[in-house]
Order: structure tokens, then sequence, then C-alpha cells
């Protein structure tokens, strides 16, 4: 087990194309670290640069206190779950989980005691001598581990390793690759670009944007406290709401609405009274809406909107609705799906919700869970 | 629907299929069939075809192949042949394919490369036959660069000495041939995921380890079934050794496919040339169960 040091590393491709600007990433030993952002971001890039499948244009990697920048793979003591799990479709489960001991020339009763091992921790001695193409996708993952596993490597590098599988087997593995990370206690990286496994699995979530890192924290703290409007938009699902206003005085000045803020917004981000009379971006997450005519809206202020779309999923509403406020693009092209095209604004409703679409409402919105973003930088006041 | 409507769609659907495969059967039953029905009736018959009325000759033609010493070692030149043949198609194409899937080489000098190592294959056979004889001729330009680098010291008669003949055609016949194996084994090479290779070097695989644990498993079912193919096709050339040594001398490169022309043409035994087809055809019959039996396997 080991730490796993990112200090200024970059990566720029033949094409003079920047993949990964700077990285500066401490991976404490036994953390369980995501990370996480769209596609293209560059997060499988720094992730195949840590397993020494991509070389690094510049930068130092540490790992367990060695610098391993220009180690071959097999040097650097970590081991990796492909998104599409690499098994070799001609050995069985047992040859797949020994590979790795078996290059290394270790004796045959070795490999199978700690081949056995393993299988007894991922439920899989059953299916030692299946194929792969013999087992099912939760299975494969499984194998997948085991291979990293059988290593005992100082940290496990991850690289989508549930994209492959259904919503339903998804959730359970996520609890089941957490909780081996727990019972091993080896450091891991994980790369995701699904911010649900991000928020559920990880110690902390570094969230990357055009290979800049944009933050690195706890998942609570994240949500609660993105550092810039990509950050803010990317994580929570549906994305944060985003749109331009002007602040006078105490209030929120949108198309045809006003929103008021309490002093003690003011005295929450000192940084806003600046702004004064000039726009700002303001956010709010879906939950932070409510419907106006239900018992837990009435307390709050509220705002005409209309109601253009309701997905209904039984624990909650999807509401897709239309306010006279110019949206602001967060940077997150998946958060952009969130609204779809006759839409600006999504809110999380209860199951009881009677709104119909079409019709025109009073949205109540909790003013003390509103975000503030400068309108040049995106960056958080 | 009535019921009479009913059972004419059924059976105009029952029929439909057979009707599609008529024009391929009718063609395969006059053109491969019926030949080949008509030699096996050859082999049974004394002097077929010479005469109206040929009599049955029992087993006397295949006895005579049986006994006859040319034919044991047309058997054995058709075997190292073809076995060489195979071998070595399958080595250099593997070899080739490799290098041409490798990422080490230069773009534009691989697809140079990939052009020039596919070329022997545009060339018919009467060609590569024609190439060989003026290449190994006793004044040819192979005894000439040998002789320069000290490797022979005299003009060797590759085709027309029985020490080397059979050795020189399967020479040929290896470069004419391997670059099936490559292309085949080039796409192989090309579909195996580039995961599988960079979770080995993970593990600490070696090159070597890399070939012998994942190229190869990876690429058995493309080798077992081009090689069976091979085998089979090789068995049976006839141009380029009969344009190259035709058979000889002394019989050193006489195949069966020759031996079988000669007893048909030279000695006008059309009975014994029909027996020694059939024993051709069942020796490739054999072989192409075994092929089909392993396609039907995967």
């Amino acid at each position: 087990m080991a730490e796993v040091i990112l200090e200024n590393i970059c990566k720029t491709y033949g094409n003079n194309f920047h993949a990964i600007d700077q990285l500066n990433l401490a991976v404490e030993d036994g953390e369980f670290l995501i990370l996480v952002g769209p596609s293209g971001c560059g997060k499988s890039t720094a992730l195949r640069m840590i397993a020494g499948l991509e070389d690094i244009t510049s930068g130092r990697l540490r790992i367990g206190g060695v610098d391993v920048g220009d180690m071959p793979p097999k040097d650097r003591d970590i081991a990796m779950v492909f998104q599409s799990y690499a098994l070799y479709p001609h050995m069985t489960v047992f040859e797949n989980i020994a590979f790795s001991m078996r290059l290394a020339g270790k004796p045959k009763a070795e490999r199978k005691k700690r081949v056995d091992e393993i299988a007894k921790t991922l439920q899989l001695t059953s299916l030692l001598d299946s194929k792969p193409a013999n087992l099912s996708g939760g299975q494969r993952q499984r194998v997948a581990m085991g291979r990293a596993m059988v290593r005992e490597p100082a940290a496990f590098l991850m690289d989508e390793p549930l994209s492959n599988l259904d919503a339903k087997l998804r959730v359970q593995m996520r609890a089941e690759i957490t909780s081996l990370q727990k019972q091993l206690g080896v450091t891991t990286i994980y790369v995701t670009h699904d911010q649900t496994e991000a928020m559920t699995m990880g110690d902390r979530v570094a969230v990357l944007k055009g290979g800049v890192l944009q933050q690195v924290d706890t998942p609570k703290r994240l949500y609660e406290s993105p550092v810039n409007a990509f950050v803010a938009g990317f994580i929570g699902s549906p994305s944060m709401n985003l749109f331009e206003a002007t602040l006078t005085g105490e209030e929120l000045m949108c198309g045809t609405f006003t929103v008021r803020l309490q002093d003690a917004a003011f005295v929450r981000r000192p940084g806003l009274r600046p702004y004064a009379g000039r726009k700002v971006v303001f956010g709010i997450r879906p939950e932070d809406l409510y419907d106006s005519s239900l018992e837990s809206g009435r307390k709050y202020q509220t705002i005409p909107a209309k109601v253009t779309s309701i997905e209904e999923l039984g624990s909650e509403h999807i509401v897709h609705l239309n306010i006279d406020a110019v949206r602001v693009d967060s940077g997150d092209p998946d958060a952009a799906q969130d609204f779809g095209m006759t839409s600006n604004a999504v809110a999380k409703f209860e199951p009881v919700s009677t709104v119909r679409s079409g019709s025109e409402i009073r949205l109540a919105l909790d003013d003390t869970k509103l975000h503030f973003f400068d309108p040049e930088t995106h960056l958080a006041i | 629907m009535t019921r009479q409507k009913r059972s004419r769609h059924r059976l105009k659907r029952a029929v439909a299929p057979y009707l599609y495969l008529s024009p391929s059967l009718v063609i395969i039953g006059l053109l491969m069939l019926l030949p080949m029905v008509t030699v096996i009736g050859y082999s049974f018959q004394n002097s077929a075809v010479l005469r109206r009325d040929p009599s049955f000759a029992g087993l006397k033609h295949y006895q005579a192949i049986f006994a006859d010493p040319v034919f044991w070692a047309s058997l054995w030149h058709t075997l190292y042949f073809t076995c060489m043949s195979v071998v070595f198609h399958m080595t250099i194409g593997m070899v080739f394919a490799l290098m041409l899937n490798s990422d080490r080489i230069n773009p534009t000098l691989r697809n140079i490369l990939r052009v020039l190592y596919i070329l022997p294959w545009l060339f018919t056979a009467v060609i590569i036959a024609v190439i060989w004889r003026l290449l190994l001729e006793p004044n040819g330009v192979v005894n000439s660069v040998l002789m320069q680098m000290g490797i022979i010291g005299y003009k060797v008669e590759w085709f027309s000495s029985p020490e080397t003949a059979l050795h020189a055609v399967t020479f040929a016949n290896i470069w004419a041939g391997y670059p099936l194996f490559m292309v085949s084994l080039l796409a192989g090479l090309q579909g195996i995921p580039k995961d599988f290779y960079e979770a080995a070097d993970i593990d600490g695989a070696k090159a070597y380890q890399k070939l012998i644990f994942i190229t190869i498993p990876q690429l058995m079912p493309i080798i077992i079934s081009i090689s069976l193919l091979d085998f089979i096709w090789t068995m049976q050339v006839f141009p380029l050794i009969w344009i190259t040594t035709g058979g000889g001398p002394i019989y050193s490169t006489e195949v069966l496919s020759t031996y079988t022309y000669k007893l048909a043409f030279s000695s006008y035994n059309l009975s014994q040339a029909a027996a020694s087809a059939v024993i051709i055809l069942l020796i490739s019959l054999g072989l192409t169960l075994f092929y089909i039996r392993y396609q039907k396997a995967r």
C-alpha cells in the first residue's frame, strides 16, 4: 500500500493537443479517489499515465515514494481493472486470475492457494473452471477484480469498470467494490464519467475538465461548495440550474421576477456585496425547488414558471420548467441534456405533486441554498 | 383464409428455399458430382473411356497403384511438399503479419511492405513457375548470388538434380503461398483487443510471453482453419510442379497430381488414373471432413 502523488503532470500529443495540463494530485495511502469528468476531459489519460500505459510529457509521478515516471507498468506495483475487463477468452477464470503469478514463475501450489483465497473473497470458487464467455457481466467484473487483487499491488487503478453493466447490477457492484476496497485498504484511483458513482464510492472526488483539475474534495463538499459553475453543474443529478441575474440591493433581478436575498446570504458570502448593480450567475439545485402548493414549499418565496414536461419516477417527479431568466451553460455537455430544447430549469418535486405539463405554476425556492458565480470567470463567489 | 388457401401458402413456404437453391444445386450436380461419380465408375472398369463396353475390373487398378513404387514415392513427395509448404506458409505469414501489425514500424514503410509482401499472391501459378525456373537456372540469379556470397562453390542445378528438385519446387510454392496466411493473420491480429496486451504489460509479460499466451491462442481459430484449407489446396497443386520439373528428374518431384496426370495422358491408362484420382479424392475428403467438423465445433 502506498500514496500516489502526481506533480505538475502534463500530457501533450503530437498534434499539440494538451490532454492533461499541470495535474497536481496527492492520493493518500488507502484512499479511494475518484477521477470524474465529462468525455474527453483526460481522466482516462491520467489513469493510463499512472499505470504506465501512456508516456508522461512532463511532471513527476511517485507511487509509495518511488519516482515511477520512467518505469514500465510491471515495475510500478499497480494493478488495473479495464473498462472491457480485458479477460483472456481462451483462459479459464483460474488461469485469468493466476496469469500474473504464472508469468512471474510462481509454483503451481502457491498459485492455487492464492487464487482459491481470492475466489473465496469474490465468491468465484464455483466458477474457477469456467471461461469468461460463460460468465455474466457481474461475474466477469469480479474476475477482473480478482486478477488485480492477486498481485497484491500498492495501488488499484480502475477505468470505468462498471460502465458495461446494466443499471441494477451497477448499483450492486458499486457497493461490492466499495466494501472490498475498505476491506483491503489498498489505495485506489477510480475513473468514471458517472457522477453517481463518484459521489457514492469515493473518499474524495477529483473533477477534471479539458485536462485541468477543477476541484478535489469530499463528495459532500463538492456538492455543497463547488468552486466554479462547471463543478456545480457536473455534480448532482439533474444538474444545478444556473441563471444570469442583476444584483440590485438585496434582490436578484431576472426577466419579470425578483428573488429576495436574506442578510445571511451576504454574511456567508462577503464577496457578493461588490457585485451590487452588476450581473451575477446564481445557481439552485433541482432538489431545492419546491411545488408551492405543497406543504414543503409553503415557507419559501415563489417565482412564476411554466411546466413543460414531467418525468414521474415513482419516488419523485422530475419537472422540466421554463422560467423568465437566461440560463447559463456550465460547460458540462451532460448538463445541457437535462434541460432539453423547451425548458431552461429542472426541479425535483415530491410524488404527491399534482402539477401538469403545460400549466403555469408558482415555483418555491429555498434562497438559503443559492450558489453564486462570477459571470465572466464562472468562479464561485 | 380458407383451409385450401392456408395449405397452399404452407406448401409455397416449404418449397421456396429449395427453388432458390436449385440453380446452384444443378450446377454442382452437373460440374462436380457427375464427373466425380463417373471417375469413381471408371476406376472399377477395364479400359475405361477407350472402349465402348468396358468390363468390370473390381479393385484391380487400386491393387496396381498400391503395388507401384512410383505411387508411394509420389505420396511421400506430396506429403513432404504439402507439410513443408503449410508449415512455412504459416511461419512466414505469421512473421510478416506481426511485422506489419507492429507500431514500431513507420506507417509509410508498413504500407509499402504490405504491398511488397502480398505481390506473390497476385501471380498465377504459371508465372510463378516461369519466374522460379529463370531464377533457379544454373546460370540464374540465385546461383550467381549464392556463389558470390561463398555459400556454394559450383552452379547447382536446382530443378534438374534429384537431390534438390523437390526442395526447389517446395521453396517456390512456399514463396507463392504465404500471403494468404499473412493477410488472414494480419486481419486476426488487428482484431485482438489492445486491452489484452496492456493488461499483460501490467502483469509483467515479456514480448515472447505475449505472443505465446495472447497472440497465438487468439489467432488459433484462424491458424487451424487456414492451415487445413492450405493443406487441402496444396495437396492438389499441379501447374507449378508440371511447369518447373514435370515431376522429374527420375520421379524426384512426382506428386499425386502429376502421377495421375501422367497415367491418364502419357500412358493413356485412364482406369488406373481414375483409381489414383479416387485415392486423392478420399484423402482430400478426409481432410475436408476434419475441417468441417472443426468449424462445427467452433
